[in-house]
Formats: C-alpha cells, structure tokens, sequence
C-alpha cells in the first residue's frame, strides 16, 4: 500500500485554480525554495536537511574493503535509502515500494554516476584494498521533494565526512584510528545537485520544490541535476504528461541559480561547523589535560 | 481552578481530583480506566476501585457533567467517537453505502447512502471518489474490529443538524492537529468576547473581522484533524483569502501561537497575500 | 563528568508520535516514531481479532539492517507488548508502528552486541509512544550495567567499558519497580546477578528500599537523577508546553 491517501477533488482542483492565479498554498512563488537549513552532527558526515517541512538525516561511514575485480584502481561509493514509517505513515517498514526505487535511482545518476566523489582517490593498494564509502539517507519527514533534499544531504555529507588516515607498509595495510592521526577528507571533483520541477495546467504552470499535496496534484516531473558551472549531469520527465521541450530549455537557467544558492548554503554550514569543530578541539585537549592532572 | 495534573500511564488519580457529585454516575472520558486494587487494609477504605491513567495527559474534569477524562496529545491520530464531525472523503461506493476515509491507513468509513437530509432513491446525492462530506460519527460498534458508520443527518429529526452536513463542494482542506481541531470547534462553536478568545483562540474572530469586507468565509472543522475553508464570496480575492487563512490555522498550531502572536500572523499573512481587510 | 541523557518529544510532524532520546554514556542517538492504529493491510488474517498487533522496526544508521537487528526487534516487541493496552477502543485488530532509526554513536558490526543500545531504543520506544497517546498500562525506564573482570560493577558504562567487561546486562523495570526486561551477556553468577538487579533499580527507580507490603519506595538518589524521573519530566514539560494555552489561562 506504499501510497499516500489519494487527493480530494476539492484539493487538486483548489492546488490548479490557485496555481492558475499564481499562488502556492504556502504563499511561495514558483520558483522559490523552501527555507532551507543544513546542519551537521558530532560524527563527521552527519547531516541533518530541513526543507520545508521534509526533513532527513544523511549518514556517510567508510570501511576498508577488496576492491571489485573489473576495477582494481577504485574504491566504492554507494547510496543506501530505504523509507520507513517514519517519513510517512503511508510507508511500510521492510517493503520497497516504487518511490523508494525512483529516488534510489536520481540519486545514483546524478551523484554517484557524475563522479562526485572521485572513487580512484579511495584505492589503497591496488586490486588488494580499497575504502567504501556509504551513504545511508534516512527520511524523517516527509513533505514532497525527496530527491533535492537527499542530493543535498548526501553532497553536504560526502563534504563533511573524513575518513581515517590510512597507510602501507611493507605490502601491509595500516589504518590508523581517528585520534592517532588528522582523518582525511574525501575528494570531491564538482557539487552537483538536482533541482525537480512539477508542471500543471497542461504544462503552463512549472513549480520547484513541490511539496506533497503540489506533487499529488501535478501532472509530471522534471528532475534537472547540474553543478555550480552549469554542466548538467542528469536530466530526466520520467513519466506523466509531455512537458514543451522549452521548458527544459528555461528551467536549467532557474536550476543553476538555484544550485548556486543551495550550494552556498552547504558550504556556509560546513565552515561555521569547522569554526565551531576548531573551538571545541581546543576545549576538549583542555578537559583531556584537566582529567590527566586529576587522575 | 487548581494548577493542572499532568499524568502518565500507571498513575492513579487522586481522589480529591475527582468530580464532587456522588448523586449522578461519573462518566470516564479518554485515557482513563478503572482497576480494582487488592486492598492490604480491606476494612480501613470502603471502596477498593482506583481509576488509572492509560495516557499521558493533564487531567481534565467536568463538575456540570460530571466526568473526568485525560487531555490527549494534541498531535495524536484520530479515534473515531460517536457524535463527532468529521470530514470525510468518499473513497468508492457500494449498493447501498459510501465507503469513506476519516484518517489515512485506517479502515473506511461506512456512510449510508440515504443517510443524508431529506434523501430518497431518487434525490439521494451521486457522490464519486474524492468527494469530501461533513458528517457525524453515528456509531462505531461494539468490540473489536466493527465499522465506523457515518450520517449526515441527525436520525431524530431526519434534518442535516447542525446545519453544513452533507457533501463539501469547492474551498480547500487543510490539515491540522488533532489537538487543534478540537479547539477549533470549540472556537467556532462559541463566540467570547474574551480577550483570550476560546481554547486560547482568536484567530477565527480576528479572520472574521479582516475578510468581513471582503465577503466573509465558511468553514467546516473535523474532528479527524481536517478543516474545510470557502471563500467562495470573496470572488476575485477567493483564491488568495482561503490561502491565507490555511496558512493562519496551520501556523499556529505548528508553532503553539498565543492570542497576541495569532493577531500578528493574521495581520501579516493577509498583508503578505496583498488582501485589503 | 557526563551529563544526563537528552531527549525530545515529537520532534517530527508527520508520524502520530515521535521522540529521539540521546544516551550520554555510549554515545547513542536514537531516533523513534509511532504510528498507532493504523491498519496493517496484508496481514489482516494472522492477527489476534481482540488485540492489537505491534511491530517493531529498528534502522542502523551506516549499515544495511541483518539478523542483529530482527533480533534487537523481537526484544523491544516482546517488551513493549506487556505494556500497551492493545484492546483499548480503535486498537483493536490494528498495528502500532514503532520505527527506530540510530543516527548516532558507535556502529553495531556484523554479529555485534545490541546490549549497549537497548536502553536507547527502549527509552525512545516508551517516549514515542506516549506521545502517540497509545494507552499503556504503565511507564518504564532502562539502563545497562557493565560487569569488570574484577567483578565490580560499573553503572553507566561508555562503549570501551562494555566491550572490557567481564559480562553485560540491561534491566529495564516498569514505573511501578517491577522488572519488565532482563537481558545478560558473558559470564556471571547469581550474586552478581542480584548485585546488578539492585543497582539498575537504583539507576532507574533512585535508591530504593522494599517496604512491608510490597511496594517499592522511591527516595531521590543524591547524584543523578533516576531515569524514571527524567522520563517523566520529558512528558511533562511537552505537554505543558503544548497545552501553554490552557496552562497559561488557568
């Protein structure tokens, strides 16, 4: 039963005469984002997305692991999202239903298969052994939009996260713990994000950033993922009906800046957690050296 | 009134907690339930009863009623009560009943499809899926696993009572709290000429007051967390007031707003939506 | 020193209920939501027609879920289930959802203990579902107790002091004092046993002392807070802050 309760005809009628007369049910114009806060956990690579009201914590953890056999110079990258009750109680725990596939596979093409993470920098001895690193999305709420707020999780994420600084030695492979030696940061080759846009009205009404009840009452969607330089990575209308070729051509100016924006956020949020991490590493040697002196 | 006792499952009530009317029977609202204690001391209390809370809540009594209930969380999910209004959404119908949702991932409702003021064979209303109706909860069967059944008509008198039950067209549905439909109902029920307004509400009379020049609004509270607004009067400014007052409801539920911060949202939405009051 | 565990009451909007509880000793964060009643479409047949069916869902936070977690479900459902009140009216043939998502503190591995994050999905468990309203015969609260090879006890272990010890237990007792859960891990006897049972009261219950007829007495223990205390003053400040309006005007 993986589905939302489907729509009253008074609401999706009310969503398309309000759109028609450009207004969105919780005063936005159409292209206007959500509020948007990005925020990280103790652990590197925890992050906590508020969109609106959807909202989701990205985890991002490495292990070492064999490398796959075709691609010995490589590491790997995965991302794991699995929806449980949790983000809605339409969601049942254990089963995959269609949504879960589809964000699984935006998520993969536009970060995973762009190259985000440059998985070559993850090698550590070839053919022998590699870092895996996993990216694991859990939804907390959800209120429309997965897709964006999980790039940006995910790519706020895969920024914040280090990984324990590893060697080799003598063929041997040396990892040493967090607090033996300055954890590394993973090497990212370019920021992409996705921007989805809805469309109404036969296609005359494009909205981003939909929440749930604008996505119930939309005719088809539009996923557009580029970087800051404007290259576009990942451009999909999966299903729904046909969108004017303009439109792609349009939106992808919106998206960019759109990009831009978030991107500026992201990174407005990892430098005021460095500054705060960069605080607390000096009270924290002070509290070590207190303790030594009591004990 | 006293400070308000808040209680979690397990405890007991107090007795001097308790309505003071021995004459009539205590009636025992929500979160409540009566277990008997083995008594050490049988001889030292005459009554070995104690009446436990299941939920965590404050305690609320009624002296004029006579009963004693615990507040529920405000955020809870709907448990149908007999007597209760409801908006409903028609999910299919049957031969002889619409099968309505009041709640998602519940059960359907059970509407008759005569249960409606004044409806024959003939004038019954063709309802399909997605319909909305506001109706009253009828019954909900004893033990478990009966149906919800629904009305739109008060079986005594065979009249849509109170008045607006019955099918919902055009407006918008917004959702709410539980916590906050019951206040609302209160609200719109009663009007104070307090300054705190109803259930810590004013927004309704503040509404009221701002879109009267604009041509007023209709609004039909359910119990199931489900608030229908038409503006349908206000013509050219219809769209944008029912937007704005959805906005003003949810808010302040969301963010627990006071009397004096609802005066400022309401002035700002409407401000925001460029609506003349 | 550490401080006491940190916890909130429906932090999320779109579950029926919701809590995180923050266990300071190992570092685990837990996430938990409650959808109650719900139906539970499929499984209709296979449940009790008088009760309530309530199921349990836990998420590790950097790994796919396995065999420790299906075991770590059967634990809580097993507890949880002699407190919720499943035939209270609506629940009846119906599901109570509790989902439980570990989003921080160290990572069970592969074939791992769950001990050192029972307490933490217990506590999340029991604040979700009151905020849920879900009617429950009682509260509870939980700890663990780590056992050195010395044979001392050590309350509030972190996650080095487990992995040392000797043997490990978790206690869990409802508010009334009774002893709802007991799990140990390692090697120990029964004194130890009756030594951890002792103090996993006092950790939960503050020191206690059995009086004649049976009931437990709680007295506040000096240094911290007992846990049953600080679950119940995390409801009671959500609620008197949801109900501000009511408070305010009394």
């Amino acid at each position: 039963m993986n589905k939302e309760a489907p729509l009253s005809v008074v609401e999706r009628d009310f969503i398309l005469d309000a759109l028609r007369e450009n207004v969105r049910l919780d005063g936005r114009s159409a292209d206007q984002l959500r509020s948007l806060t990005v925020s990280f956990g103790e652990e590197y690579g925890h992050v906590k997305v508020q969109l609106g009201k959807t909202s989701l914590i990205v985890r991002i953890s490495s292990e070492v692991a064999k490398p796959h056999d075709d691609r010995p110079f490589d590491g790997i990258f995965n991302i794991s999202i699995e929806l449980t009750a949790m983000g809605s109680p339409a969601w049942e725990n254990g089963r995959q239903g269609d949504l879960e596939a589809y964000v699984a596979n935006v998520l993969d093409r536009v970060i995973r298969h762009s190259n985000a993470l440059d998985t070559e920098s993850l090698c550590i001895l070839k053919g022998v052994s590699c870092w895996t690193i996993r990216a694991d999305v859990h939804i907390t709420d959800y209120d429309g939009n997965l897709i964006d707020a999980s790039c940006i999780g995910i790519m706020a994420g895969l920024q914040h996260f280090r990984r324990p600084d590893a060697v080799v030695k003598d063929g041997q492979v040396i990892v040493y713990g967090l607090d033996e030696r300055v954890p590394v940061p993973l090497n990212i080759t370019h920021k992409p994000l996705s921007v989805t846009f809805h469309t109404f009205d036969e296609g005359k009404v494009v909205i981003l950033d939909a929440a749930r009840k604008e996505e119930q009452a939309s005719e088809a969607d539009v996923i557009i993922g580029l970087n800051n330089a404007g290259d576009v990575c990942y451009l999909s209308k999966f299903s729904g009906s046909p969108v004017d070729a303009l439109v792609f051509v349009t939106k992808t100016t919106v998206a960019l800046e759109k990009v831009k924006e978030i991107n500026s956020i992201i990174d407005k949020a990892l430098q005021a957690d460095l500054a705060k991490r960069a605080k607390g590493g000096l009270a924290e040697q002070a509290r070590a050296e207190n303790d030594r002196l009591i004990g | 009134m006293s400070s308000p006792l808040i209680l979690l499952p397990g405890d007991d009530v107090p007795a001097d907690y308790l309505p003071s009317n021995a004459s009539a029977p205590l009636r025992l609202g929500t979160g409540l339930r009566l277990l008997s204690q083995p008594n050490p001391t049988p001889a030292s209390t005459p009554s070995n009863h104690v009446l436990t809370a299941t939920q965590a809540g404050i305690l609320s009594t009624d002296n004029r009623r006579n009963a004693v209930s615990i507040l529920p969380s405000s955020n809870r999910r709907y448990i149908p009560t007999p007597g209760d209004l409801v908006v409903a959404q028609v999910h299919h119908s049957s031969a002889d009943y619409f099968h309505c949702m009041i709640t998602p991932q519940s059960p359907h409702a059970l509407l008759g499809q005569l249960s409606f003021e004044g409806a024959t064979k003939k004038t019954r209303p063709m309802l399909r899926g997605g319909d909305l109706l506001y109706a009253r909860v009828l019954s909900t069967g004893l033990g478990a696993g009966t149906e919800v059944e629904l009305t739109c008509v008060n079986p005594a008198t065979g009249k849509a009572e109170p008045g607006g039950l019955g099918p919902l067209n055009g407006g918008m549905v917004f959702d709410i709290s539980t916590g906050m439909a019951a206040r609302l109902i209160r609200a719109s029920s009663s009007s104070s000429d307090q300054e705190d307004g109803v259930a810590g509400l004013v927004v309704l009379d503040e509404l009221g007051k701002k879109l009267e020049k604009a041509g007023g609004f209709e609004i039909a509270v359910g119990r199931n967390g489900k608030v229908w607004v038409d503006c349908s009067n206000s013509e050219e400014d219809a769209v944008k007031a029912t937007v704005a007052i959805g906005r003003c409801l949810t808010t302040i539920d969301e963010h627990n707003l006071n009397p004096t911060d609802q005066r400022k949202l309401v002035t700002k939405v409407l401000r925001d939506m460029k609506i003349e009051s | 020193m550490m401080g006491g565990p940190i916890a909130s009451l429906h932090p999320l909007s779109r579950a029926d209920g919701s809590a995180s509880y923050k266990c300071p000793s190992t570092g685990s964060n837990v996430l938990g939501s409650v959808n109650a009643p719900v139906e539970l479409p499929g499984r209709r047949d296979a449940l009790k027609p008088e009760d309530a069916t309530i199921e349990v869902f836990v998420k590790p936070g950097t790994a796919p879920s396995g065999v420790g977690e299906r075991y770590v479900e059967g634990i809580l459902r097993g507890a949880l289930s002699r407190i919720v009140l499943g035939r209270e009216k609506g629940y009846p043939r119906r599901g109570v959802v509790i989902t439980l998502a570990i989003l921080g503190g160290e990572s069970i591995g592969r074939g791992g203990s769950y001990l050192p994050l029972l307490p933490a999905l217990l506590h999340t468990s029991i604040l979700a579902l009151l905020s849920a309203s879900v009617p429950l015969s009682m509260s509870l609260s939980a700890t663990m107790l780590a056992v050195n090879p010395s044979g001392e006890i050590v309350r509030k272990p972190s996650i080095t002091d487990a992995r040392a010890a000797a043997s490990l237990h978790v206690l869990a007792f409802t508010s009334k004092g009774h002893l709802l859960l007991s799990e140990s891990e390692g090697r120990f006897n029964f004194d130890t046993w009756d030594k951890v049972y002792e103090n996993a009261l006092a950790v939960c219950h503050g020191t206690s002392t059995l009086s004649s007829d049976g009931d437990v007495a709680m007295t506040e223990n000096m240094d911290t807070q007992p846990l049953e205390g600080f679950v119940r003053d995390t409801v009671e400040d959500h609620i008197r802050a949801e109900y501000a309006w009511k408070v305010d005007a009394a």
